[in-house]
């Protein structure tokens, strides 16, 4: 059966996050200094509360110690905690996506008892994958349904005499990379004589790993992120994960639910501002100019939500495709190309109501729209992600 | 229909284009990097293409201007906004309002303010209408007397009283000289209650308050205008007391410029944009062919150029029309629509380089721009205000 019904404990941890937002996130990130297109410190003081009532553990399974979340409870605590602050929401996301992955499917017995117990108990133990390099091109562009050559990476990791991991090589605009305390990192290597691509995991602070922050301007990623530089780094052999990097590169449907809460912030603060702001004899929301554009702005809020959430349910019950109730379409990346532009559009229409303050950067609207462009341009950009779709529907690519 | 330039449409042009290349472009995205928004301005520019007579364009050759045509001007500030459209109305700003100094001013009131404005490089002006209670009022003014301007003016001898404040104000905390909106019948609706006044910088009781921070056309500053006391004399009242509504309708309102004049700085974004993408197009590859490969990049193309000569054909024609004297709603709605148009252009310009997973600091500094227009060309008011016109 396909339904929508949120479980009580999912109304009840909505309920508590909304709380939190509204009372320790939204007030210091609406700060007129922190709206301005600038770099912006990462709020840690609210990192670490967040930590602490569970969210960055959120997708590890309970019997790591997390809540085993699905996508769906995913979705909505990225969504209402973007409503206050896009990158707390993208940071929390991305090392909770990554706990589950790695601590529950890339790590044996042996691993987790080595590296989850720092995990689990350091609030700032962040997580990141190191995969994308400077010269990978993951676009399909001129490529479409065409034969591609899967790429290898450019990384690599060789034995040493001592039978430790050596890795040379480096990574670009790795999201969460300047807060993370460990790092899932793709090289080439030879394992068992099977050369190919292998996950290796890396704690910072082995000699010769060097993060570098990225500009916010080069960043097309809410949150944080850098590049990775490994000089001849030395890893025990123990590293070495199990698994390929298939699950580290799937959407992430999180990040659609957090381009779903900008666009409730730009709502929520036309909605209150039409209320309130008097023109024409009246409050603008009494007017049938204001009133087609709130209509929309809902409209396209509900639809994307829908969407994320479906392509959720999908992903959380594979067996409502297979059942037929949901259609095996490429709902992920469906939802992906929907979202950027229906939250684009509808932040700049919020911004509208706001008159001359919608442009002003020490106002949020602008922030917004900003915001929402990054989402627009993420990844390898829209564009791209029609073309993907298409390539599955043609039967050219797997769902 | 003859859609050939004469020669001194033709020259200004070139002028214009070779001025933005040499000096408006080079420094575009440096002036736009800023970050204090009382910073943004570059005299030197202003000063460079004063020299040139785009700050003065407008006024009457009798009066030591260059009097060119709507064309002219049309063409000029599409060229200068090809360069950068906040500099493009920086100049223009100043024709919009000696527009209205050379048409409904008195000749006393000419020899006391449009000489020195001549006279002078850095002597811009600006017009102080928006209050913090009233924008919208303002522009589609409702019966409620309560409604709209709010900054008081009261007679005293010879003198007004002025108290008060404007917001958003272009120029506003640069400029020498403002034509200010300024309430002078508390009980009467907006349209019988206003008078214009003529008020220079250093008039006392007045100064400038913050500078708005924008997030698009940095160089265009932006200002609070703050009246305590602040005293005009009463010569500098333009046209009848409480009459302000009334002159600013018809030929010799500032608005019938202000209409064509957004939608020509619009038309020099969507060449920047289009020039940009076809150049990256024809450079910048993707799986190791040129972008302009690709169909996608194609098809963007293609609307992006469909959608500029739209745009320029449209501009070029009220432009015309307002030389003929032939006034309509045309103006008001090519100003509209071409909201809609450089908005859509510098996006898919930006979608372009996203294809070919380039960050282009232009790219987006005319996405930023360009929402500029969503206020003060595009909202459902300055949209309502224009159909009015259609349907009366």
């Amino acid at each position: 059966m396909y339904s929508l019904h949120l479980s009580a404990e999912q109304l009840e941890f909505r309920d508590m996050i909304r709380d939190f937002v509204s009372q320790e996130v939204k007030p210091a990130a609406i700060k007129s200094e922190r709206l301005e297109p600038f770099e912006q410190p990462l709020m840690t003081g609210q990192l670490d509360q967040a930590s602490q009532m569970g969210l960055r553990t959120m997708a590890l399974s309970e019997g790591n110690g997390g809540s085993g979340a699905d996508a769906l409870t995913s979705c909505i605590v990225a969504e209402e905690l973007a409503v206050g602050d896009v990158d707390i929401a993208a940071v929390l996301a991305e090392t909770s996506a990554l706990s589950h992955i790695l601590f529950d499917k890339l790590m044996s017995p042996e691993q987790r008892e080595r590296f989850l117990p720092a995990f689990t108990s350091d609030d700032r133990c962040h997580l990141a994958y190191a995969g994308r390099e400077p010269e990978t091109d993951t676009r399909i562009g001129i490529g479409y349904h065409q034969k591609r050559t899967a790429g290898g990476v450019a990384t690599k990791a060789k034995r040493a005499s001592n039978g430790d991991w050596v890795v040379n090589g480096v990574k670009s605009g790795v999201v969460n990379a300047p807060v993370a305390k460990l790092f899932i990192v793709s090289a080439e290597a030879d394992v068992d004589g099977k050369s190919g691509t292998y996950l290796f995991v890396v704690p910072v602070g082995v000699p010769s790993l060097i993060v570098r922050a990225l500009p916010q301007a080069k960043r097309t990623h809410h949150g944080t992120a850098g590049d990775v530089t490994f000089s001849d780094c030395h890893i025990p052999a123990g590293n070495l994960l199990k698994g390929g990097t298939a699950l580290l590169e799937a959407t992430r449907l999180h990040d659609m639910a957090i381009n779903l809460g900008i666009g409730r912030a730009a709502y929520e603060a036309a909605l209150e501002y039409a209320g309130i702001r008097v023109q024409g004899g009246k409050r603008i929301i009494e007017h049938q100019a204001t009133a087609i554009r709130l209509a929309d702005i809902a409209i396209s809020l509900d639809v994307t939500r829908n969407t994320v959430w479906r392509a959720a349910y999908a992903s959380d019950h594979p067996d409502a495709v297979s059942d037929r109730s949901l259609p095996d379409m490429p709902l992920a990346t469906m939802a992906r190309a929907y979202t950027a532009t229906a939250i684009y559009r509808a932040a700049k229409d919020a911004a509208e109501l706001f008159g001359a303050m919608g442009v002003m950067r020490d106002m949020p609207l602008q922030k917004y729209i900003h915001d929402a462009f990054i989402c627009l341009r993420s990844g390898d950009g829209n564009a791209d992600a029609k073309l993907r779709i298409a390539e599955t529907l043609a039967g050219y690519r797997p769902a | 229909m003859d859609f050939s330039f004469n020669e001194e449409q033709r020259a200004w042009q070139m002028k214009a284009r070779k001025f933005a290349d040499e000096v408006l472009r080079p420094a575009s995205l440096e002036r736009d990097r800023i970050a204090d928004p009382a910073k943004t301005i570059d005299w030197e520019i202003i000063k460079k293409g004063s020299k040139l007579g785009f700050r003065t364009a407008v006024v009457p050759k009798e009066w030591g201007g260059h009097g060119i045509d709507f064309v002219t001007q049309a063409l000029v500030m599409a060229e200068l906004a090809r360069g950068d459209s906040a500099m493009s109305k920086a100049f223009s700003q100043c024709w919009k309002w000696s527009h209205l100094i050379s048409q409904v001013c008195t000749q006393d009131q000419k020899e006391r303010f449009l000489k020195p404005f001549l006279a002078d490089d850095t002597f811009v002006l600006g017009k102080g209408i928006t209050e913090p209670s009233g924008g919208s009022d303002n522009r589609l003014p409702p019966d409620d007397p309560k409604a709209g301007v709010k900054l008081r003016a009261e007679r005293q001898g010879d003198e007004w009283i002025l108290n008060g404040e404007k917001t958003f104000i272009a120029n506003g905390n640069v400029g020498k000289l403002f034509f200010l909106d300024a309430r002078t019948d508390p009980n009467a609706p907006l349209r019988n209650a206003v008078t214009l006044f003529l008020v220079p910088k250093d008039t006392p009781g007045f100064h400038v308050g913050k500078v708005f921070n924008k997030n698009g056309w940095r160089f265009y500053q932006n200002g609070e205008m703050i009246f305590e006391n602040a005293r005009v004399p009463h010569a500098n009242v333009i046209g009848e007391v409480n009459g302000a509504y009334a002159k600013s309708t018809g030929d010799s309102s500032g608005d019938l410029f202000g209409d064509l004049e957004l939608a020509a700085n619009a038309l020099g974004v969507c060449d920047a944009a289009c020039e940009q993408s076809i150049n990256l197009a024809r450079t910048a590859t993707q799986g190791g062919k040129l972008l302009k490969e690709q169909q996608i990049v194609q098809l963007k193309i293609n609307r992006m150029c469909a959608l500029t000569e739209a745009l320029r054909s449209f501009v070029l024609r009220v432009a015309y029309e307002h030389d003929q004297r032939a006034h309509s709603a045309n103006a008001g709605l090519v100003m509209n629509l071409s909201t809609d148009i450089i908005q859509e252009v510098a996006e898919l310009n930006a979608d372009i380089h996203d294809s070919a997973g380039i960050m282009d600091e232009n790219a987006d500094k005319l996405v930023r721009d360009a929402f500029i227009w969503s206020h003060l060309a595009g909202d459902a008011v300055q949209r309502m205000r224009v159909s009015r016109r259609v349907l009366k």
